[in-house]
């Protein structure tokens, strides 16, 4: 239970960081504001690792061991986040969001299969309800959208 | 076509999770994000430097804009400790019905100099069918 609720704050911090990169961006640059943002993560993170010594009980072997890809994922982050920049100005936000979240939605399913999780019909059918719901309040900010164009 | 990247780009946000999982998973929780930022870090000074674009932080900016950096740390560390435990999918479903919930909130209000629109009623049929469908997800 208590993971279910650390992965919604995780949604509701997803926003709030979103928001405060928007501004950022506006005074400095998006990826200004990225360097800006990886460095003082960086700080911060290393200030926990450093307070907690348990933390970094690996040998540079045990590192050198893992696959390369593994350790990609602080390099996705950034061409997300530059491939966000190219795309999301180009078609309208609430667009972009609905099929960033599908692609997100069924790339986990898939996923999920692949890294031995269970893959179930109970979660295709979430997947599928999820995606309903997405769809269906897309449709209602639609509907406002156009409306409220057309009073201008 | 770039409605075909967006889609991309959520695909890409999914692998991430699932490659900064997975590192966590070998080396603990910490280091993990210790080291998805190291990378990070690399990446963005790369692009600046290739695009030769300078950083000029001097001007007035607010302290809690520098927030989204240690924003970003609890989240690759929330993220990392549920894709243990919960999977890639129920994490980001949850992901996104956070994120639906935070920014109709945001909307209503017009919070964090944010445009003010007023949350439609109608919106909570979306919001029920996919929570549904997350308790779908876990149950099954």
């Amino acid at each position: 239970m208590m993971y279910i609720i650390l992965a919604f704050i995780s949604g509701c911090l997803v926003i709030l960081s979103m928001i405060i990169n928007a501004h950022l961006a506006k005074k400095i640059g998006i990826f200004q504001g990225t360097f800006v943002n990886y460095t003082v993560g960086l700080s911060f993170i290393f200030l926990i690792v450093l307070f907690r010594h348990s933390a970094v009980n690996i040998s540079l072997n045990a590192l050198l061991r893992l696959p390369f890809w593994i350790y990609l994922g602080g390099f996705i982050g950034v061409i997300v986040v530059a491939a966000s920049n190219k795309i999301i100005p180009r078609i309208p936000t609430i667009y972009s969001t609905l099929l960033v979240f599908i692609g997100q939605l069924f790339a986990a399913i898939l996923i999920d299969y692949f890294t031995g999780h269970a893959i179930s019909k109970g979660k295709i059918a979430g997947g599928l309800l999820i995606c309903a719901g997405l769809l269906y309040n897309f449709y209602v900010d639609k509907k406002h959208l156009d409306v409220a164009q057309q009073t201008f | 076509m770039y409605k075909l990247s967006a889609v991309l780009t959520g695909v890409l946000v999914a692998v991430m999770v699932t490659f900064n999982g997975l590192l966590a998973n070998q080396i603990g929780d910490y280091l993990a994000v210790l080291i998805v930022h190291i990378v990070g870090l690399i990446t963005i000074s790369f692009i600046l430097i290739f695009g030769r674009r300078k950083i000029n932080v001097n001007r007035d900016i607010p302290v809690y804009l520098f927030g989204a950096g240690a924003i970003g740390v609890v989240l690759v560390l929330f993220n990392n400790i549920c894709f243990k435990y919960l999977g890639i999918s129920i994490t980001l479903a949850l992901g996104l019905f956070g994120q639906s919930i935070a920014s109709g909130i945001i909307d209503h209000f017009g919070l964090l100099g944010m445009d003010t629109h007023t949350f439609r009623k109608e919106k909570l049929v979306g919001l029920i069918l996919i929570f549904a469908g997350i308790i779908v997800m876990v149950v099954y």
